[in-house]
């Protein structure tokens, strides 16, 4: 019973850290963006804002609500986020939530399968490494990871880009789909792979050695020795016993890379001008469009944070002292 | 009784930041069927580095410089893993020094059991392997099998672990047994638990054992023959009997006077002084020489052979010469049996 309760405890305290922060999260991009230069109605009136006298544009800063102090601003956004009204967005004069989930399904297209396949790839390469260890193989594909890692995205999408789109015109180097073929999915799938490509080329390599050298240290480990002399075979200790010891500290891994997976997601899709929530967000910051940024950036924050507890908790559950505890406590019961 | 393991001129040695370090030097020793032969010496003296090297479980810096290793007429000192493993498990196993690590702690102990049975037959079919896992962890002395299987090696004490081991060890039936120091992890009274249990198995299955310890009174429980190394060197070799009243070399009576017995109504224990050497570039003549107070002149200038006492026992230091001076045994004869059981 006292187990439960600190349970119970112990999530409470944890989901009461993550709405603080979210709070804490909104307040600050509410302020640094609204303090930030850049002007809101260029996004609203698009290019007449240079014909506007200065009376014209007072008019339409009050129309907005731009002219009252921030902290009263924050005050009603908050109040209308509450109830589920977070404004509409000064570029395309539509309810900021319709605009977001026209684009999510793209995003998450790009982002999911990226992250599957970033972690499959780097739990691969670093199998195929620590299997090999210190033969050419393995140095191979360190060296080239470590410079394949280092090249940032921006550059790496400009020359596949100048590779595949401008000189061998293979693949279309911008959006999601080409215009009239929303539906066609072979037509999504090639304008999927460059930016898929940036994301794979960059993300999976130093996962792959955490993989590497954490396997590495379970080889040494003395459990081997046993399951040698037990006459097991090379790949059954490595897939039975080592991947084993090392998966509870690899899926914590994949929990607290999210925020770092979506970081790459965003940019890659800037450069594609992949119409997801990172280009809107780029978008939205540029213009100023407030209410947008502000949905977008929460958002962002909550997949972040919510991923960060969920590594969080598993790393502590990995805690053999917690584990010890319930499994005594299950004996406890098989024995009344 | 024919011999089922022959080593031969033995040498092992490790690659390491200071240079090679010869760990195993010229060893020649063999293990008869159904004995139990004890290799005693102190820590760093290639005790578990020739265990391991006869199962090719050596680290990758080391390896097998000569020598040859012969098991049932084999001579298995060049096999590929590949084929070593065909023997593991069946023809021999180990019990490891920790068995705190040497357990994979994801997993059940059961289900570890009965990977081992997997690989000593795999035409059984599961309720087969489960009934031999809990056999096998009955024959070792684990109660209530059944409700152990599912437990986690953390929820074991030390001496069960080992048991556990154990029980891996022997579920294919091996004819060799390789113990290193398998109780030097466990307390006092834990350890002859498991010596008597381990003298016990070998009895009832008539397993040759090799049986690795740094501590002569804890291999006095179980041994047939004993065997002395020093500085990976075998120094002394003989039956039990002849080991505990009649030993020869200097080295083994610093041992036998090491153990807390001889020094009772001390206020000290006693001890050999000094250290053994490192082995990166072994000192000229008999390496146990600047440790020795009975050492003679030429014992810094030429190692010793092998003299022979009797027909089982031989030892390595040049008093055995018949030009050595005649020197008065601080050890021997008058050893009773309560200090060793």
């Amino acid at each position: 019973m006292n187990y439960k309760k600190s349970k119970l405890l112990y999530y409470g305290s944890k989901l009461l850290i993550f709405i603080v922060s979210v709070f804490v999260l909104s307040l600050l991009v509410f302020y640094v963006s609204r303090l930030a230069p850049g002007d809101p109605l260029l996004s609203y009136y698009g290019e007449r804002v240079e014909k506007m006298s200065v009376e014209e544009k007072n008019i339409a800063r009050e129309k907005l609500g731009l002219n009252e102090p921030i902290y009263i601003q924050y005050g009603k956004w908050l109040k209308g986020a509450v109830q589920g009204d977070f404004g509409i967005s000064y570029k395309y004069k539509q309810d900021v939530l319709e605009v977001i989930s026209q684009r999510a399904l793209n995003t998450l297209i790009l982002g999911g399968i990226g992250y599957i396949l970033i972690f499959l790839g780097a739990l691969a390469l670093g199998i195929i490494c620590a299997w090999n260890e210190d033969k050419w193989i393995d140095k191979l594909l360190c060296k080239l990871g470590t410079f394949s890692c280092c090249i940032p995205e921006f550059w790496y999408s400009l020359l596949l880009i100048l590779i595949f789109c401008v000189s061998l015109r293979w693949l279309p180097s911008s959006g999601a789909y080409s215009i009239g073929k929303s539906g066609d999915i072979g037509d999504r799938i090639l304008h999927l792979i460059l930016p898929m490509a940036v994301v794979l080329l960059n993300h999976p390599w130093y996962y792959g050695y955490m993989v590497r050298n954490k396997l590495l240290d379970e080889t040494r480990a003395d459990y081997v020795l046993l399951g040698k002399s037990k006459g097991q075979s090379k790949a059954k200790i490595m897939f039975a016993h080592c991947l084993r010891n090392i998966m509870p500290s690899y899926i914590s891994l994949m929990a607290i890379s999210v925020p770092h997976v979506i970081g790459g997601t965003y940019i890659a899709e800037t450069v594609f001008a992949y119409p997801g929530l990172g280009t809107l967000s780029y978008e939205s910051a540029k213009f100023a469009d407030y209410n947008m940024l502000m949905v977008l950036c929460i958002m962002t924050g909550i997949v972040v944070i919510f991923f960060n507890m969920i590594g969080q908790i598993i790393n502590e559950r990995i805690d053999p002292r917690i584990r010890g505890m319930e499994s005594l406590e299950g004996l406890e019961v098989s024995e009344s | 009784m024919g011999n089922i393991l022959e080593i031969k001129n033995l040498s092992v040695s490790i690659e390491g930041s200071g240079g090679k370090v010869q760990a195993v030097r010229d060893v020649s020793l063999s293990l008869r069927e159904g004995e139990v032969l004890a290799i005693v010496g102190e820590s760093g003296c290639g005790k578990s580095m020739l265990c391991k090297s006869i199962m090719h479980l050596l680290p990758k810096s080391a390896g097998i410089e000569s020598g040859s290793i012969i098991v049932n007429g084999m001579d298995i000192s060049h096999y590929t893993e590949r084929e070593m493993r065909k023997l593991r498990g069946k023809l021999f196993s180990m019990i490891f020094q920790d068995p705190m690590t040497v357990l994979d702690p994801t997993m059940t102990v059961g289900a570890q059991i009965e990977e081992a049975v997997i690989h000593s037959n795999r035409k059984l079919s599961r309720t087969q392997r489960h009934r031999r896992v809990i056999e096998l962890m009955e024959l070792v002395g684990i109660e209530r099998a059944e409700e152990r299987y599912k437990l986690y090696p953390y929820n074991f004490s030390g001496g069960m672990r080992q048991r556990s081991v154990m029980a891996m060890a022997l579920a294919g039936n091996p004819r060799i047994l390789l113990a290193d120091e398998p109780t030097t992890a466990l307390d006092v009274t834990i350890q002859a638990q498991i010596i008597d249990l381990l003298r016990d198995i070998q009895q009832k299955l008539n397993t040759a054992t090799i049986l690795v310890s740094h501590d002569l009174g804890v291999v006095a429980r179980a041994a047939d023959r004993v065997a002395i190394m020093y500085a990976g060197k075998i120094v002394e070799i003989g039956t039990a009997e002849e080991i505990y009243y009649d030993p020869r070399h200097p080295y083994t009576w610093g041992l036998m006077r090491s153990l807390p017995a001889f020094s009772k109504g001390q206020d000290k224990l006693n001890t050999i002084p000094g250290m053994p050497p490192t082995l990166i570039d072994p000192p000229k003549g008999d390496s146990f020489a600047c440790r020795n107070q009975y050492a003679l002149a030429i014992d810094y200038e030429e190692a010793p052979p092998m003299f022979k006492v009797s027909d089982t026992h031989y030892a390595a230091t040049w008093l055995l010469d018949p030009r050595a001076p005649k020197i008065e045994r601080p050890v021997g004869g008058r050893l009773n049996g309560s200090v060793l059981t």
